[in-house]
């Protein structure tokens, strides 16, 4: 049976620093903590979570950057740790940004370098880097110096040099960060493609509704550990219901609460304060509840705002981060 | 999916040609490695021009072997560190192609910038104060001053690997630069210095290289060694050494580089 | 809310002095103030030294060559690294908040010299008990009240030619070039390794335009143990070549604001 894409067994990763006058001080961090997480071939898998969760380090370890502490992970089959050198034939790593180009030559000459570090074949080589220039839109710019583009032809760029030797693994960091609007928009269906013609896209993001847009499964990485793997329908279930209300007043007492909280179909109920401003959000399951039953158990505040909506990944994303936080 | 077995001899083919196309991007940076050889040699061909031709001829080689360190010291802590400072050493590493070939074809090309720069200086040198250089064995001369490169670039990969473990690259070159002047007898034998320094200049490729020169250049010139043959043999010997030495020293890289994944922090 | 702010010119001198030098520029770093101090006098003094045992010329001595050498290490500080400092702005792209800063630009400007003169004071101290201890140079005769005022006096004018030079930097993409070729030009040209007189003369005049040139021979000479008369001169340059540094130092930061207000081009310069 063909083994899954990525496969990470009670993965964790220290990072150890000298610190102190003498430098005889070990600081120890956990970046990651007895990860576990499986990724099927042809999905578009997304890795969420907040600054410091530990994202960079998982991908440093699956694209063989990093060594882990203990555990295992393997990428199509192969130990990171073991067998690095015939994993990296096989994969891609786009880190996107202003910075990881030569930027003192052509993209032309970045595509080319790195061509020949993948050993693409040299009969080959220019008509695919020709390709590859036209598939991200480059082709006008390729013979410009990277210096002169801009940051969205720097992105297109990256993602070309990652696609360059025809990976089986994707590892997208943050492929649309510093993108205008319609370049982010292009990107995204790019990345689509991709997967269509059968590429794994590993994707990291801060974007939730990019990740919702794209990814087919998440995982939600905080503090080292992961809190929840699934699909976005799945993960609204764990969170406590894929309708969300709000109501937003003044100075809510606690009987009130209470008797939103009991309002059939309730999972969760959270508050919030802007200023003088509260905000209530419902997490709701099923559809017993609607606005006008939400605004008749609060009989005394004719004049208080409620609006609907569906539960974002957003909402999920902060409900898990923060329950991890608990 | 396309053919990835790529050659390392390719990858040092793509790297030379990747920091050579660098470099004419902005060939200024030759300067740095060169102006202080060019007022070393002017400085040292003052002080020798009443001493004899012998010196004279000594200290404008000297000024041109001086000027190919140069570039050779700067340009190897730049072959590791640009990749630091560019962002692109995640992508370079997550490639098939082990780390010490990519670097191999940067000293290269530093090394080949040198030879111009030494070429500069000699020019330089012997145009202002009217006296080429004659060479006593052009031929010979020709070939051992590309192998005077070739030892080069073999201190340049081991101070590469160096520079990428310790923080202190910078430190190296700025104060690295006199020291190795001093050891390698650019501009005066080796045995002026103290006892206690001739081995170490000994263990020093260039060190052998150079001496070779000097006997196909300089009319009579008496070396540390017994004589061209066993000049060459030692720069050989030593060039040897120092290859396997950076062999080992990148493999260990890139176990710490994986182990710590602090390269880029440095 | 507002902030209650005052303009003041000793605060923005004092943390140009002390703040900026350790935020932009390296040679706040321990190693290399302990390469720039302590090492390289040592390498470029036996390097010039063997070099002039080789050549045996009488005009330009051992004991010459190493006073000079140790004098002339103030250079690395003083102009290469001082050189970089509006560079290191550029690259940091904090350029543009200084210039949009209400600081008062000749302290801030002068501030980032305060450092540096203390590290070439040291520097060119141990160059000069380099010399003492292993080429055995005579201090028996020197005026030592003279001494110290020559070392302070080549040092604040070294530094004020290197703001300078960081003025000039400021018109092009990097400043090393220009910091290497003045880094090195002293050798030559200042009567370092050998005395001037064996310059073509139009070298000779390039040198006397040199600040170290002026600072070399008054050392040398409360070395020697000159009088004050003989001395005056040499003091008078150096203040004369300090103030013309500054002031031109602060006419090119002026005419760089102007032409980047104009054009927009910090950046791209």
């Amino acid at each position: 049976m063909e083994p899954p894409a990525i496969r990470i067994q009670d993965l964790t990763r220290v990072y150890s620093a000298r610190k102190g006058f003498l430098f005889n001080e070990v600081v120890r961090t956990e970046a990651l903590r007895g990860v576990n997480l499986e990724v099927r071939r042809g999905e578009i898998f997304g890795l969420l979570g907040p600054n410091g969760a530990g994202k960079t380090t998982l991908t440093k370890i699956l694209a063989t950057l990093l060594l882990p502490t203990s555990g295992r992970a393997e990428v199509l089959g192969l130990d990171v740790a073991k067998e690095a050198y015939r994993i990296r034939p096989r994969i891609g790593l786009v880190l996107g940004g202003e910075r990881g180009l030569y930027n003192r030559v052509s993209g032309r000459e970045n595509l080319r370098y790195f061509a020949d570090l993948y050993g693409i074949e040299l009969a080959g080589r220019d008509r695919r880097i020709d390709d590859m220039l036209q598939l991200v839109g480059l082709s006008d710019a390729a013979d410009r110096r990277v210096e002169e583009y801009s940051r969205g032809m720097k992105q297109k760029l990256h993602l070309a040099r990652g696609l360059l030797h025809d990976p089986e693994i994707l590892f997208l960091d943050e492929p649309t960060i510093g993108l205008d609007p319609k370049s982010a928009r292009e990107t995204r269906k790019f990345v689509r493609s991709l997967v269509a013609g059968g590429v794994t896209i590993f994707l990291t993001s801060h974007y939730m509704f990019e990740a919702e847009e794209l990814c087919q499964r998440i995982a939600v990485l905080t503090r080292g550990r992961i809190v929840a793997t699934d699909t976005v329908a799945a993960l609204r279930g764990l969170v406590g219901g894929d309708r969300t209300i709000e109501l937003e007043g003044h100075d809510f007492e606690d009987a009130e609460l209470d008797r939103l909280r009991r309002l059939p179909g309730v999972s969760r109920l959270l508050t919030e304060e802007f200023g003088p401003l509260e905000r209530i959000t419902l997490r709701v399951r099923g559809l017993e509840v609607d606005l006008p039953r939400v605004r008749s158990s609060l009989p005394g505040r004719p004049q208080i705002e409620i609006r609907e909506r569906r539960t974002s990944l957003e909402d999920i994303y902060l409900d898990l981060v923060e329950e991890e936080a608990l | 999916m396309a053919n990835a077995s790529g050659t390392r001899l390719r990858a040092l083919s793509a790297s030379t040609r990747l920091a050579f196309l660098s470099f004419l991007a902005d060939p200024q940076w030759v300067i740095p490695s060169t102006i202080a050889p060019v007022v070393f040699g002017f400085a040292a061909f003052e002080l020798y021009r009443y001493a004899g031709p012998v010196l004279v001829l000594e200290a404008v080689l000297g000024a041109a072997m001086m000027s190919m360190w140069g570039q050779t010291l700067y340009g190897s802590g730049w072959a590791t560190g640009q990749d630091r400072e560019l962002g692109t050493l995640e992508p370079t590493l997550t490639t098939p192609t082990p780390y010490l070939w990519v670097v191999s074809g940067r000293v290269i090309v530093n090394a080949i910038t040198g030879l111009v720069g030494g070429v500069l200086v000699y020019l330089v040198v012997a145009a202002a104060y009217r006296r080429p250089l004659p060479v006593e064995q052009p031929l010979t001369f020709a070939v051992l001053f590309i192998f005077v490169l070739l030892t080069l670039a073999s201190v340049g990969v081991v101070l590469a690997a160096v520079y990428v473990y310790t923080r202190y690259a910078g430190f190296i070159q700025n104060f690295g630069e006199f020291a190795f002047y001093i050891g390698t007898g650019c501009m005066f034998p080796v045995i002026l210095l103290p006892f206690w320094t001739n081995p170490i200049a000994l263990l020093l490729p260039p060190t052998w290289a150079l001496d070779a020169l000097r006997y196909a250049t300089l009319p009579g010139y008496v070396g540390f060694s017994w004589g061209l043959y066993w000049d060459i043999a030692g720069a050989v010997a030593t060039t040897l050494i120092y290859i396997g030495i950076a062999g080992t020293i990148f493999r260990r890289v890139e176990q710490h580089v994986l182990e710590s994944g602090n390269l880029g922090d440095y | 809310m507002t902030v209650a702010h005052r303009a003041s010119i000793w605060r923005t001198f004092w943390t140009n002095a002390v703040l900026a030098p350790r935020m932009s520029l390296g040679f706040m770093r321990a190693d290399y103030v302990f390469g720039s101090v302590v090492i390289v006098p040592l390498t470029q003094m036996v390097f010039f030294a063997t070099v002039a045992s080789l050549a045996g010329n009488a005009q330009a001595s051992v004991g010459y060559v190493v006073l000079g050498n140790a004098i002339s290490t103030v250079t690395y500080t003083s102009i290469f690294s001082v050189c970089q400092t509006t560079d290191q702005e550029k690259n940091h792209g904090t350029m543009e908040h200084l210039l949009v800063s209400p600081a008062n630009r000749v302290a801030m400007y002068l501030g980032r010299g305060v450092i540096p003169i203390l590290v070439s004071l040291a520097t060119v101290t141990v160059g000069l008990l380099y010399a003492a201890l292993l080429y055995h140079v005579s201090f028996g005769g020197a005026n030592f009240p003279f001494l110290a005022l020559s070392i302070f006096l080549t040092t604040v004018s070294m530094v004020g030619f290197g703001l300078f030079l960081g003025g000039v930097a400021l018109f092009f993409r990097t400043s090393i070039i220009l910091g290497n070729i003045f880094l090195f030009a002293g050798l030559l040209l200042s009567g370092v390794n050998f005395p001037l007189s064996f310059l073509p003369p139009v070298l000779r005049v390039a040198g006397e335009l040199f600040p170290l040139t002026w600072g070399v021979a008054a050392i040398r000479a409360s070395v020697a143990g000159a009088g004050l008369a003989t001395m005056l001169p040499y003091w008078g340059f150096l203040l004369l070549g300090t103030f013309a540094s500054l002031v031109l130092a602060m006419a090119l930061w002026g005419i760089f604001e102007r032409r980047a207000l104009a054009t927009g081009s910090i950046v791209r310069f």
